[in-house]
């Protein structure tokens, strides 16, 4: 098929009707100490040592800034396990085992509303960096740099949009934590000291519309306002919902806050909230668990740390154990595929997505062009292809691999059933040799 | 990409059906010797392709066939029948002295898959057009032998007012009017024919391109799957469109018996223009990636076949000007000028495109020096 695409199927199904389901905590959590945008790591505590939720055990060091890692269950620490990461990598977890009495760290203690009030930008950033509050959509881009923009700010975003196919956990955020996200809407326009605030939804989405139709009645004069935008793929790339919701476009190389806009997906308001709030960081996360292959998709409220196998399991495992399955943490477009179950739970994941494999031979590209005409961010995946394929440097580096928001629709679109983005991906290595 | 292909292959299917009703054994015939000649090529091509690599030992025959054979997809049957068909539809019917058929059919074939595709590295690799290269091939090596006589008195499809050897296109280079050019002369032989015949297909031509009506039902379900690049079909007809419609306004001032109307049905639905811009000019993989590219393809393909169909010796321009265009859509695509954007420089070689053929028609058909009686 010659043609833009930009519907892709989005299978969800009937999954964000279902309420949220409480996971057990599990007698053992695992902790990551690095990650994807954090190569090294120190920790603070030893075996045997006692910890409590919240409390500080290591510092996870970035290139431009450090993260504190934070305890999700109260218990002792009994030593290190590899296992797999979001990001697909072998890590080091540290592994916690559980005492069930759920005690919180004496630092964890709720700030009076006086307290807030008097805060400011960098408060704001202040405590977000303490609580290690990052971009909980999947992007887990620290928080507080967003906050540290000198920059007037004239409408904040609310991305809630969750525009991959499977996942609906944002969708449930909505509709259970609206009291905390109007809360954190609200630190939000005190901190930017502005009062247009939009949360971004599909416009497809009637129920979540009509719901916070009714109740965003109450906040009526605070410029709290539900947006619908468009139902395409990918509305939820950053760059996408502010051109839909605000008609501004951004060029491909600048920053939101330099016209004046910031955004934030729905679930870090809510970790916002409860960072300002109660000072404590993310040791809860929504999650969906969904896929063709799995027997019953469910969306859970888990703690960081849980492992997925314990999840698959309350889902009643997988629908057709004899096939092959695929693991997709994040979406299906997006996520990265993962070669084990054996996986964790970190505060970025945002879903587990089962799929039955599925044998696709490549085809030769028949040069149709639907990647060209697909791809949200102006690039030619398959003149990069050739290029990469060919391994021609310079070519490479003049199509600007670096700007691909690894969407994945020219994947997606491919008639030929080619992998296009691995070969971006490829891409991005190559450009970046000197 | 099997469901591309089969898409095409089914917006053919009216076509084919026409032509073996109309034209009866012999458009069947054509059409399974080059189907056949074509997936044999493309067969014993996966077979040499996927040959077990030299590893010291030896393999038998039968190793080496089956190391082809687990190769060979869908795709390797639907690429070369879809060539083959396109192909025959674009051969005529019979030759005269009949035997040359198989061998022209056999040649062109041959040559249009090899040397048009295979050599390349089979589908998505080839620069040409295996059916436009086959039969330009054909052409010039059997060009003189077709016969499109024979088939049009033993149908009954046709009208038979009138006595032709040839098609519209190869008749008209017989006619001439006084006190003007060849080039505008050459029109005086349009009123002969009816734009209702043309367009129904009741007039001599090659089996697949007279039927126009199939085509278009072709074209609205190949538009409508998305299986073709609409840019290139806009383009291509809009500037063949254009360009016509300024000579034909030369031709009907110097020519009074001719109408405008006339001039312009005869041009739209005369030869292969229709065939080619639906399912030969929309090749995805013989034309460039970009939007743009894409637009100065179709607009270079319209002008190139005004320009062999009014000045060339060749009465019939639509697969030559495909080949020329396919050796183009490279330097359309290289990567300092391509690129997705509609860039003012574009448009203006876009322009250009269009406007200096037309500037050469118009100059030619006003001042070629006249024909002396
Ligand atoms: S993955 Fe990258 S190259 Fe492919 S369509 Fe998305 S942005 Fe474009
Ligand atoms: S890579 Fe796929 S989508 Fe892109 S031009 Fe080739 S066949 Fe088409």
């Amino acid at each position: 098929m010659i043609c833009k695409s930009t519907t892709i199927k989005d299978s969800k199904g009937l999954l964000g009707r279902l309420p949220t389901l409480k996971a057990d905590v599990p007698e053992f959590v695992f902790i990551a100490t690095d990650n994807a945008r954090c190569p090294a790591s120190e920790v603070y505590v030893k075996e045997g040592d006692h910890v409590k939720i919240g409390q500080v055990i290591g510092l996870r060091k970035g290139p431009f800034f450090e993260q504190p890692i934070h305890a999700t269950v109260s218990g002792t620490m009994v030593g290190y396990e590899k296992h797999y990461h979001r990001s697909g990598k072998l890590v080091n977890f540290i592994k916690l085992q559980n005492d069930f009495k759920e005690e919180w760290d004496p630092s964890c203690s709720p700030r009076s509303d006086e307290e807030i009030a008097k805060l400011d930008r960098k408060g704001f950033a202040e405590i977000l960096k303490a609580n290690s509050s990052v971009g909980l959509g999947g992007s887990s881009f620290p928080t507080y740099v967003k906050f540290q923009t000198e920059a007037k700010i004239g409408t904040i975003l609310v991305n809630a949009i969750e525009c991959e196919p499977y996942i609906t956990a944002d969708h449930r955020i909505m509709l259970e934590e609206m009291e905390k996200i109007i809360g954190g809407i609200r630190y939000l326009q005190q901190a930017f000291d502005c009062k247009n605030a939009y949360i971004c939804v599909k416009a497809k989405y009637t129920d979540l519309r009509q719901v916070y139709g009714a109740f965003l009645k109450r906040y009526k004069d605070e410029g709290i306002k539900l947006k619908a935008v468009g139902n395409f793929y990918p509305q939820g790339w950053e760059i996408a919902m502010i051109r839909s919701a605000t008609g501004i476009k951004i060029p491909s190389g600048h920053l939101p806050s330099e016209f004046g806009i910031v955004d934030f997906n729905v679930s870090t308001v809510v970790g916002i909230y409860d960072s300002v709030k109660y000072n404590r960081p993310v040791t809860d996360r929504l999650i969906s668990i969904t896929g063709d292959g799995i027997r019953y998709p469910s969306n859970f409220k888990v703690r960081v740390g849980t492992p997925i196998r314990s999840l698959l399991e309350r889902c009643g495992g997988y629908k057709h154990p004899e096939k092959d399955k695929i693991l997709i943490l994040g979406g299906p477009m997006m996520g990265a595929s993962l070669p084990s179950d054996d996986c964790i739970v970190t505060k970025t994941v945002t879903s587990v997505i089962v799929l039955d494999a599925e044998e696709h031979k490549e085809e030769p590209c028949i040069r149709c062009g639907s990647c060209l005409l697909s791809c949200p961010a102006g690039l030619e995946p398959k003149q990069i292809m050739d290029a990469v394929k060919a391994m021609d440097k310079k070519r490479v580096k003049e199509l600007k691999p670096m700007r691909c928001v690894e969407c994945g629709l020219c994947t997606y679109v491919c008639t030929s059933h080619i992998h296009v983005t691995d070969y971006i991906r490829r891409a991005k290595t190559i450009a970046k040799l000197p | 990409m099997a469901r591309m292909l089969g898409d095409v292959l089914i917006a053919l299917a009216p076509t084919v059906v026409m032509a073996i009703v109309v034209f009866g054994l012999a458009a069947f015939r054509n059409l399974a010797i080059s189907v056949a000649v074509m997936c044999l090529a493309e067969f014993v091509y996966v077979l040499i392709r996927n040959r077990i690599p030299y590893d010291g030992k030896k393999h038998t025959f039968k190793e080496q066939w089956k190391a082809g054979v687990s190769k060979y997809t869908i795709n390797n049957f639907l690429a070369p029948c879809l060539s083959g068909v396109i192909f025959a539809l674009i051969m005529p019917a019979s030759t005269n002295p009949g035997y040359v058929i198989y061998v022209a059919l056999i040649v062109g074939a041959l040559v249009g898959i090899v040397i048009g595709k295979l050599v390349f590295g089979g589908t998505g690799s080839n620069i040409f057009n295996p059916a436009a290269l086959g039969m330009v091939f054909t052409k010039l090596c059997f060009g003189s032998k077709f016969d499109y006589e024979s088939n049009y008195y033993e149908s009954n499809y046709f009208i038979t007012n009138i006595a032709t050897g040839g098609t519209p296109l190869t008749n008209l280079g017989s006619y001439t009017y006084p006190g003007v050019s060849n080039y505008v002369g050459q029109f005086a032989g349009i009123n002969d024919y009816s734009i209702l015949d043309l367009f129904l297909g009741r007039v001599p031509g090659m089996i697949g391109e007279v039927f126009k009506i199939t085509i278009l039902v072709g074209m609205i379900y190949l538009l409508f799957r998305h299986a073709i690049d609409f840019r290139v079909l806009v383009s291509y007809l809009g500037c063949y469109a254009f360009l016509m419609a300024l000579a034909g306004i030369i031709v009907c001032n110097k020519i009074p018996t001719v109408s405008f109307g006339q001039f312009m049905g005869f041009a739209m639905f005369s030869g292969g223009v229709l065939f080619g811009a639906v399912f030969m000019f929309t090749d995805p993989v013989t034309m460039p990636i970009d939007s743009p590219s894409r637009v100065m393809y179709g607009l270079l393909g319209g002008a190139l076949t005004v320009i062999i169909r009014i000045f060339g010796a060749l009465p019939e321009g639509v697969a030559f000007s495909i080949l020329l265009c396919n050796m183009m859509a490279p330097v359309l695509d290289y990567p300092a000028w391509s690129g997705r954007e509609y860039t003012k420089k574009k448009v203006a070689v876009m322009a250009s495109i269009v406007l200096i053929p037309a500037i050469i028609l118009v100059l030619a058909l006003l001042f070629a020096p006249e024909v002396k009686a």
